[in-house]
């Protein structure tokens, strides 16, 4: 009953920083709840309907099969091999808008009644019935292609089947949930036609002939309940199959899971490290406040002694005064990450391509709300042992709190300077006061020194990133159809710029060791971004990924495998390289080293070229188009998904500095009310000695300053030294392995800028109470 | 014939608590002239101190008002009052209250450069002059937690005295010193007035007042009598207490 009273009277004493506690955990928690619903329903959301659109361990894609059943049925007698399904599809470009995809799109027929996809409804508010069928000139396409190419309903999107402007021209109908290539960090879209035009495609093509552009092909999901790895399983099909022979790119099913929700899972993993960041803030208010509460208290609780409580019930009021606040803020957070999940659900699909499921996963979320009240109760209890050190005696003594500083080891705090001489002899002597406002500049600082320096090494355009994907740098790459050659279309390019470099990429695909995976074929091999070693220059060598490399076991000097379409070869690793494309899943070699396992065709090449002046990139792109239309495609260094991540990342930074802003004006308002309580003697000696209000203000907002300003640069420095390896952890997920970050304007004085400004600022708003003390706190009588 | 240089007329301080309403001050009226040693005597609660905070502008009055050097002080903005504070007034507090993390040196000197246009050697020169003559520069370097309640009572004084004020207010200097603090004190206060310093002060210490050349009696928020003194001078203690005495006991103190 006592505590209780007491518990009552503390909670209505202490309201203020209780409130601000609240809505630190309010914000910590209700970060971490999205992260925790967005991260659980999307990777789980989309492995179901990956499941329910067929898709097995393995999926194979192939082209120029003769008899598809026959394959099919080939792959299905292997012994480790379940079952074997084939989705008919045609390979093609598309352009949709004026804009063009870099990568082919997949035609894939739709069979009514086969339950594959889910159609949305057109405002993509939510889900509608299947169509009975897909009439001809109609085609679904993923959300994701409004984000990519500005398609709406209505829009007309072009499939070049064959030269001589032989096109399939679809108008989109509506949308649907493709779990495979639905998001926007993928070029290679998924297209749902009907029966109709997919026989006029196929008709086309078979009076194309060397014309042809696109290709028939298949999509073989296979399962097995082997036991077996994917690339364990790859060799098997591809050892007793011709599977390899066809196959344009095989993908097991977490490669694909992870395609799809890789936007999600870094938005998760930076999020879920800022909800981090935000918890440990949290903690160093609490743990400022407990100090201040302890203070301001002490002769309270002293007397409370003298009447017979213990330190154990005094302790225990505090814990529960503490956990009052944390507990609501938490669950409310949690609560309020439903809404917010939906809005980011709502919101991101034109980007993710898939509307995620906004549960919140209970078990996950019930350990994570268990683990933060635990973990701050602890703290609490941690922080409430100078409980048991007060006694009767200090308190009927008026025992407070002992400056402990060194004055002669500190700048006199008379002279030149005086606001600034004083605000920093406040902080030394009151340091602990101080720590909390600290921790948070220097965490907050530090993440975000670290998006930004993220943000730089992605750069404006997006540079950093598509070097990741990219094999070999370039600023323009012009494949070329028919009998066009590349001199004509140098012509064209040359009207813009000069051509300072260029070299011929082919991207075939070949089985290493058994597996499956893209060739990066390079005439110039010295070109591959090598990360060890050195690049494959002899007919027999070639290059690996990382992930590769670990994948078979292998380091530079061993040898691997690598079989083409005429034959095999055995290739000594000359070294690792870096190239995010499939996922890390590719190897690299020089063009005498394919031919002597592939096929020359010429559809094969990309000429990639450097240009003098690269800002000229979309005039030559859309001057070369207009010139030759269907017999050549053109890429920038740049492909759809890109804007996607740039948008996200200027998204996150939004929304960090937000937050950050929201939280240090709770940490400024609590730790402010609490410093000039306890000098309220002070701040009245100042006022009689002839100190005007906006004088001690202004010096107060500098002790916040210098303290925002030092954490600054520290959460800056840590973030110099920690940046690149906890981001490259990161990244490797995605097969990024070249990541290397850099000083930058976003990274360090913008951070640093920022905190201290909001701190200063929000410091002096909460200093108004400075107004407030009266002289009288000096009369004794 | 003496300048006046603070003036009470019909001043008036009221505190509202609970919805009671309880009235300190009952329309005092008082001059305290320029040189003199004004000192005001009363039991506890009869209202020096809150008189004394008020006529020094600490403390807001009710009604009535207040002027120095015949301009009214009472009602000024808090910017003109901390002008009038930092360049005119000094105070001296029962409780020493210097600022707990500046040494004696800085609080003497930090009130003498804060809103003047003073060179920082001028104000560094006159602050130690000023600790040396109150007999503190040995500890100059010291914080108050690091010094004696007299030393720091002394530093005190040297921070009043910084800025060559017109009057200092002293609320009860003596009233947290032992003996031998408290006569010290009291020397150094004597010893400015003797120097034409105006102060005035507050004080239920017989001993203290002696020191005094004017005292007023307050009871019940009132001013009921005063007792002008010859200027003191070492060696007339006893004369004086026998008087001051006499005077007290005529009024039931």
């Amino acid at each position: 009953m006592e505590i209780l009273t007491l518990l009552s009277a503390n909670l209505r004493r202490h309201k203020g920083s209780l409130i601000g506690i609240f809505l630190l955990m309010l914000i910590a928690a209700g970060a971490l709840g999205t992260v925790l619903s967005v991260w659980t329903n999307s990777g789980a959301y989309v492995q179901s309907e990956m499941e329910q659109a067929g898709f097995g361990e393995l999926t194979a894609w192939v082209s120029g099969v003769p008899d598809i059943s026959e394959l099919s049925a080939d792959i299905e007698v292997v012994p480790e091999v379940e079952r074997v399904e084939t989705q008919p599809l045609i390979f093609s470009n598309y352009k949709a808008n004026g804009g063009e995809s870099d990568s082919e799109g997949q035609l894939i027929t739709y069979v009514p009644n086969e339950n594959r996809y889910k159609f949305f409804a057109d405002d993509l508010s939510g889900y509608r019935e299947q169509p009975g069928n897909i009439p001809s000139g109609e085609v679904y396409v993923s959300p994701s292609m409004m984000t990519m190419l500005d398609v709406k309903i209505g829009d007309e999107i072009i499939f070049p089947i064959a030269r001589s402007g032989r096109n399939l021209t679809l108008t989109v109908k509506g949308f649907f949930e493709d779990p495979f290539v639905g998001s926007s960090m993928i070029g290679m879209k998924g297209f749902l036609i009907g029966e109709a035009d997919r026989a006029s495609a196929l008709e086309i093509l078979k009076n194309a002939g060397i014309d042809a552009l696109a290709r028939d092909g298949a999509m073989l999901h296979i399962s097995s309940e082997s036991g077996l790895t994917v690339s364990e399983l790859n060799g098997v099909i591809n050892e007793k199959t011709a599977l390899a022979q066809y196959a344009e790119f095989v993908h097991g099913k977490d490669a694909i899971l992870g395609f799809m929700v890789i936007l999600q899972n870094a938005f998760c993993g930076l999020m879920s490290a800022f909800a981090a960041v935000l918890l440990i803030v949290a903690a160093a208010v609490i743990g400022h406040s407990i100090d201040g509460t302890i203070n301001s208290e002490t002769v309270n609780m002293g007397i409370l002694k003298t009447v017979g409580f213990d330190s154990r019930r005094l302790r225990t009021v505090q814990l529960l005064m503490y956990l009052f606040p944390i507990v609501i803020g938490s669950a409310a957070g949690i609560i309020l990450s439903v809404p917010i999940g939906t809005f980011t659900a709502n919101a991101t699909i034109t980007t993710t391509g898939i509307k995620i499921p906004t549960a919140l996963p209970v078990g996950l979320t019930a350990l994570f709300f268990a683990a933060v009240i635990i973990l701050t109760g602890l703290f609490v209890i941690l922080r409430t042992r100078k409980i048991i050190k007060i006694s009767p005696m200090s308190s009927i003594r008026g025992e407070t709190e002992k400056v402990r500083f060194s004055p002669e080891k500190t700048p006199c705090a008379f002279g030149f300077g005086m606001n600034f001489r004083l605000a920093l002899r406040q902080l030394i002597s009151g340091k602990r006061r101080y720590i909390g406002a600290l921790a948070t500049a220097m965490l907050l600082s530090f993440f975000a020194s670290l998006i930004g320096r993220m943000d730089g090494w992605l750069g404006k355009d997006g540079k950093g990133m598509m070097d990741a994907f990219n094999p070999a740098d370039h600023d323009l790459g012009v494949q070329i159809f028919g009998s066009l050659t590349a001199e004509e279309t140098e012509k064209t390019v040359l009207e813009f710029s000069e051509i300072t470099d260029s070299y011929w990429l082919a991207m075939p695909s070949a089985a290493v060791n058994g597996v499956d995976f893209t060739i990066n074929v390079i005439d110039e091999p010295q070109r591959f971004h090598i990360l060890e070693g050195r690049s494959c220059i002899s007919e027999n060598e070639v290059v690996l990924t990382e992930f590769v490399a670990d994948n078979f076991g292998v380091s530079v000097g061993d040898t691997v495998t690598v079989s083409g379409g005429k034959g095999n070869g055995e290739y000594t690793v000359s070294g690792i390289y870096s190239c995010a494309n499939d996922m890390g899943d590719n190897i690299g070699m020089s063009r005498a080293g394919w031919l002597k396992i592939g096929n020359d065709d010429p559809r094969l090449w990309c000429k990639h070229y450097f240009l003098a002046d690269p800002s000229q990139k979309a005039a030559i792109t859309e001057a070369l188009t207009t010139a030759y239309g269907g017999d050549v495609h053109v890429h920038e260094n740049t492909w759809p998904g890109l804007f996607g991540i740039i948008s996200a990342m200027r998204m996150l930074i939004i929304v960090m500095y937000a937050l950050t802003a929201v939280f240090i004006l709770i940490v400024t308002t609590v730790t402010s009310g609490r410093i000039i309580s306890a000098e309220q003697k002070d701040l009245g000696i100042y006022k009689a000695i002839g100190f005007r209000t906006d004088r001690l203000r202004a010096a107060f907002a500098l002790r916040f300053g210098i303290t925002a300003f030092a954490g600054s640069a520290v959460g800056m420095l840590l973030a110099a030294v920690l940046t690149d390896p906890l981001v490259s952890a990161v990244m490797r997920l995605a097969g990024i392995s070249n990541f290397s970050s850099a000083p930058s304007v976003g990274s360090v004085p913008l951070p640093i800028g920022a905190v201290t400004v909001l701190f200063v600022v929000f410091a002096y708003f909460a200093s108004e109470k400075i107004r407030r003390t009266d002289l009288t706190v000096l009369i004794s009588e | 014939m003496k300048n006046v240089i603070l003036s009470a007329r019909n001043v008036c301080k009221t505190f509202s608590q609970g919805g009671v309403d309880t009235e300190i001050l009952k329309s005092v009226s008082a001059d305290i002239y320029e040189g003199d040693f004004t000192v005001i005597m009363g039991a506890s609660g009869a209202g020096k101190s809150t008189l004394l905070y008020s006529l020094s502008g600490m403390d807001s009055i009710s009604n009535g008002e207040v002027l120095f050097d015949g301009e009214k002080i009472s009602g000024l903005s808090e910017k003109k009052q901390a002008k009038l504070r930092s360049e005119h007034f000094g105070f001296v507090f029962q409780q020493t209250h210097l600022v707990s993390n500046l040494t004696l040196f800085e609080n003497v000197a930090v009130a003498g450069y804060v809103g003047k246009n003073r060179s920082v050697n001028s104000v560094r020169e006159k602050a130690l002059k000023l600790l040396r003559q109150m007999n503190v520069d040995n500890a100059k370097d010291r914080l108050p937690s690091q010094v004696s309640g007299g030393e720091a009572q002394r530093a005190a004084i040297a921070r009043a005295m910084i800025n060559s004020p017109r009057l200092i207010f002293a609320d009860e200097p003596t009233g947290a010193l032992n003996k031998s603090n408290s006569a010290e004190v009291m020397r150094l206060l004597s010893e400015l007035n003797r120097n034409g310093q105006s102060i005035l002060m507050v004080t239920h210490d017989v001993r203290a007042a002696l020191c005094g050349n004017r005292v007023l009696y307050m009871e019940d928020g009132k001013i009921l009598d005063e007792l002008n003194l010859p200027p003191y001078s070492d060696g007339e203690e006893k004369k004086r207490e026998q008087q001051v005495n006499k005077w007290l006991s005529v009024l039931r103190w």
